[in-house]
């Protein structure tokens, strides 16, 4: 599904480059659920950045489902985010404004879908993530575990192949961060939904199948997580 | 996906209440008075709305001065039929000739149960084939062209008769001679037209209607023309002139020219019946004021919403991530901006008609302007809140929906990427310039209204009233009893019968010699009054004697002005010249000091006063001030009981002189009404702007606060950039506003001098508020507790 051969991101300055990312090169077949680890400025963020297509990479090449997209027009960038793929933050990142049900059936308006199935698609998923009751609450009057249940949710409802997650529990408490974790294994296990997370925390990585290690912005190690 | 985004909108709204408030204040003024200034422009253009109009011309005469042109609404009474069979491309030609006088309306029994003094005007029948009257009764063609005819108005017919139907038929009594039998009524001529028809008589009525003078042309006898269809204007023109050619000799500098119906009400060189003239320039002057203060709206809406737009670029990263395009996303801000501009609309409406009154109150129009009455001003409603959002929501729009997701969702935007302070500073200046500039235009106005209020004029023209003299000649008889009788009223301290005030633009200009010797560089005013006008009026004579009591010209009194013209420096030479004029010839009795003669716009001119009883139209009155009212009631009752068959009419001449000043009182006021809304807009639109700036600079101030800066320090800080900004908004501001007024200034005669002192009150008032403004915000900022700043976020 992804295919990755030798990105290189770095920042010149004065002359000098300062590297994030070396050599990275890897290939993530549909299905897997892919834990990025690593200490703070390893590149792990840049590397989920190149990978969601909001950052590009000074060289190499990135394949997304076949097709060479390491420089994409804004107009297929936006039928990909539309069509395939689901942001989860830290910070959740729900817009204030607006209620836990229209933020989830937001990225429905873009993707057309028609007003019924929109209002059942959104139904659906207050119903599986068991927020019926807060469908009208508005972001800050829920607790941050719910908040990123939302988040979640709302990456979801589009029906995305794949879900990039930049520390999903990083602002959670233990127990909010397990029931996250539980979500995604269930998700990835169920519906085959590929999923790649940014974590500092060994035990969310063990949810996955499988890790990439980073330092300095080298893949140092890739393993298969044993079930 | 619209309703949602509409939510989000007012949500938005809500949230920002304190800014939303600042925006939709300062586009509900400004757009209110937008609309305002379109209402009262959209009336004044309106005018002379009649069928045929783009081919109604109007006939009227040149005078070559050498330096200048002389104009003249008025053509020679012989023109008319001459220009009729001159030119085979005009489809009609008319004469029509205004004349004043009494009207008198008879009862049954033949008892006058009604008179009133009015315009009436003696018009060809050709006349109603050019100006299309709307007939109530039949139109009366033939009685068009009998003498003694006359066709009402209906407002005249009602006032006349009680109905309009019962009019037709009856006689009613002009200048006590002429009866005048009503052969038709028609619907009332609108208030926006520089045609008052209301008692139109048959032009075989007119005793002067055979005159056959080339070289005399009152301004009362005007010539219409009805162009036939495809006929050019400028081969017409052509023709005039070769046509003037032929008539007038070299020397006399005569030519006649045509003017567009279109041109009437605009051009205050010709003039015209209603004596209501807006001058093109003060239209586009008054729009050019609209424009400048929806521009300072605008600019408060842009500055603000940039300011805000970082508080919004999570929402904008988000949406971009879920698959929104840039388009949508311009087209959802935009959306935003129709919102508010909606909102602001509906309160500006409310603000309209309110203010509604008060314009109608200053330009002292009888019309009622009403937000309603005609579709081109909802139009235009429409086409504003368009051109506000475009204009106020096209930039923002297109800044945040250019925000880069990857930085927006981590909150790594800066100020730079809001399209930078740089332009919202280039925007404040703009504002503040305009701003400053009529700031000082305002200044500059009021000095010169209070100038022209305090100027001494050269007479006393306290406590005076001037009370109509009828000129016939069994009124004349009359005149010597009453003045002794009006002598004894209580409160009355004097009296002069004269032909006007002192300033006076009901004087006639004529050629003189001197001595025998015809001057020909300039012409000189000749004014009619007794000899108690001097002491009336308080004129001071420098030379010689005030004038001997007579009833012709036994003796001229010049001023000042025209012996400088003369060349004469030592007035008492000029005493004993014979003077000639009119065919009156006589010695130089006094000369006086000089007073202005006309309005303070104009130079004195040279003036020549004589005796000449049939040239007497008013009675000066002067008056104990404190008895000014007892006086006049019982000035009027003699009067009344002296000439029972004509009108009183009484006018004090302090209001005459402040009626020449109207339109400067009702500039003033815009100026002065104007400039405080554009004052209120900027400097919301200032508060608001240092809002953000200090809170987006609170860690800033924090942690300069923990190093050791002091509050005032920091208040220093926040506030230096904006000083800066309206000082050089006042630098850019002085010169354009010294051009601007300048010009406006060269329109007066007599006029202040302009010195640094509005430029200096100007800045001071600008930096001074912003001052306070700025600093009322940036010392809450400075006082806070830098722990709550400097948590982490």
């Amino acid at each position: 599904m992804i295919k990755l051969e030798n990105i290189e991101k770095y920042y010149a300055n004065k002359g000098l480059k300062s590297y994030i990312l070396r050599h990275v090169s890897t290939t993530i077949q549909q299905g897997e659920f892919v834990s990025i680890m690593g200490p703070s400025g390893a590149g792990k963020s840049t590397l989920l950045n190149i990978l969601g297509m909001l950052e590009e990479p000074t060289y190499g090449t990135y394949e997304f489902m076949g097709e060479d997209v390491t420089s994409l027009n804004e107009r297929k960038r936006i039928e990909l985010y539309r069509n395939h793929i689901g942001f989860v933050f830290q910070a959740y990142h729900l817009i204030d404004e607006m209620t836990v049900a229209e933020n989830i059936e937001a990225p429905l308006l873009y993707k057309k879908i028609a007003a019924a199935e929109r209002k059942s698609r959104v139904a659906d998923m207050l119903d599986r993530f068991n927020i019926v009751g807060k469908k009208d609450l508005f972001p800050n009057q829920l607790s941050g575990g719910q908040q990123q249940l939302v988040g979640i949710a709302r990456a979801l409802a589009a029906q995305p192949s794949i879900i990039l997650a930049d520390e999903p529990t990083g602002n959670l408490q233990s127990a909010q961060a397990l029931q996250i974790m539980e979500l995604f294994k269930k998700l990835n296990e169920e519906e085959g939904i590929t999923i790649i997370q940014v974590t500092h925390s060994e035990i969310n990585a063990g949810y996955g199948s499988r890790i990439l290690h980073l330092l300095d912005g080298v893949i140092k190690e890739d393993l298969q997580v044993a079930l | 996906m619209f309703r949602l985004n509409f939510k989000i909108a007012l949500r938005n709204l809500w949230k920002n209440k304190g800014y939303a408030f600042i925006n939709i204040a300062g586009l509900s003024v400004a757009m209110a008075s937008c609309i305002l200034i379109f209402i009262f422009i959209r009336y004044q253009l309106s005018y002379d709305d009649f069928e045929n109009k783009d081919r109604i011309y109007r006939v009227v005469s040149n005078w070559d001065t050498g330096s200048s042109t002389e104009g003249s609404q008025g053509v020679p009474v012989p023109l008319v039929s001459a220009v009729r069979a001159k030119f085979p491309q005009l489809e009609k030609v008319a004469a029509i000739k205004r004349v004043g006088g009494i009207i008198k309306v008879a009862d049954l029994s033949g008892k006058t149960n009604f008179k009133e003094e009015t315009e009436v005007f003696y018009a060809e029948p050709e006349l109603f084939a050019i100006f299309k009257l709307k007939w109530l009764t039949e139109m009366p063609s033939a009685a068009l062209q009998e003498p003694n005819t006359v066709a009402l108005s209906r407002k005249k017919a009602v006032l006349y008769f009680g109905t309009w139907t019962s009019a037709v038929g009856k006689i009613i009594r002009f200048k006590d001679k002429m009866g005048l039998k009503v052969s038709g009524v028609f619907d009332d001529i609108p208030d926006n037209s520089s045609y008052p028809f209301n008692l139109m008589v048959s032009y075989a009525t007119n005793p002067n209607k055979n005159d056959g003078n080339w070289s005399y042309v009152s301004s009362a006898s005007e010539c219409y023309i009805l162009l036939k269809k495809g006929v050019r204007p400028a081969d017409l023109e052509a023709g005039m002139k070769k046509f003037s050619a032929q008539v007038y000799k070299k020397e006399e500098h005569t030519y006649h020219s045509i003017q567009a119906l279109s041109d009437v009400h605009y051009n205050d060189h010709y003039g015209n019946f209603a004596h209501d003239i807006m001058e093109k320039k003060d239209i586009y002057g008054l729009s050019v004021i609209g424009v400048f203060l929806l521009l300072t709206a605008c600019i408060n809406f842009i500055n603000l919403a940039t300011a805000q737009a970082i508080g919004r670029s999570k929402e904008v990263g988000i949406r971009k991530v879920m698959g929104s395009d840039r388009k949508q996303l311009v087209v959802q801000f935009l959306g935003e901006t129709l919102a508010i501009s909606i909102i602001a609309m509906l309160f500006a409406c409310a603000l309209t008609e309110v203010a509604l009154p008060y314009m109608q109150h200053l330009f002292d129009e009888k019309i009622s302007f009403s937000l309603f009455s005609h579709p081109v001003i909802f139009v235009f409603l429409i086409t504003l809140v368009l051109l506000v959002s475009f204009l106020a929501g096209f930039y923002p729009a297109l800044i945040m929906s250019g925000f880069s997701p990857a930085l927006a969702i981590k909150n790594k935007l800066t100020a730079s990427n809001t399209g930078g302070l740089g332009l919202r500073k280039i925007l404040v200046v703009v504002q503040f310039t305009v701003t400053v500039v009529l700031v000082i235009s305002t200044l500059v106005v009021m000095n010169q209204m209070s100038y022209m209020r305090q100027k001494p004029l050269g007479y006393h023209p306290d406590a005076v009233s001037l009370v109509t003299l009828p000129g016939d000649s069994l009124s004349q008889l009359k005149a010597a009893n009453l003045k002794e009788r009006l002598l004894l009223i209580p409160g009355v301290k004097n009296i002069s019968f004269c032909k006007d005030g002192p300033s006076s633009y009901n004087v006639y200009e004529t050629e003189f010699s001197l001595n025998g010797l015809k001057n020909k560089d300039f012409q000189v005013r000749i004014m009619y009054a007794d000899e108690r006008y001097f002491d009336v009026f308080g004129l001071k004579m420098v030379a010689g004697k005030p004038l001997a009591k007579s009833d012709t010209v036994n003796g001229y009194v010049v001023n000042e002005t025209f012996l400088t013209k003369l060349n004469i420096t030592d007035p008492e030479t000029a005493l004993g010249k014979l003077l000639d004029m009119n065919g009156s010839k006589a010695p130089i009795v006094g000369v006086t000091k000089d007073f202005n003669d006309l309005s303070l716009r104009e130079k004195i001119s040279p003036i020549a006063i004589a005796s000449g009883k049939d040239d007497y139209y008013s009675i000066a009155i002067k008056m104990e001030s404190r008895q000014m009212m007892p006086a006049m009631k019982a000035v009027e009752a003699l009067w009344n009981t002296a000439f029972p068959d004509h009108v009183y009419d009484s006018k004090f001449i302090n209001n005459e002189i402040s009626g020449y000043y109207s339109t400067e009182k009702v500039m003033g006021v815009l100026f002065r009404t104007f400039s405080m809304v554009i004052i209120f807009i900027a400097f919301t639109g200032l508060f608001g702007l240092i809002s953000f700036v200090a809170a987006q600079r609170t860690r800033e101030v924090a942690i300069r606060k923990v190093l050791g800066a002091s509050t005032l320090e920091l208040v220093q800080l926040l506030n230096g950039s904006f000083l800066l900004m309206v000082f050089i908004a006042n630098l850019i501001a002085w010169p354009l506003a010294y051009v601007f007024v300048g010009k406006w200034l060269d329109g007066y005669a007599y006029r202040i001098t302009l010195g640094i002192w509005p430029f200096a009150i100007a800045m001071l008032i600008s930096m001074g508020i912003t001052l306070i403004t700025v600093s009322l915000r940036s010392y809450k900022a400075a006082q806070t507790n830098p722990v709550d700043a400097l948590k982490y976020e």
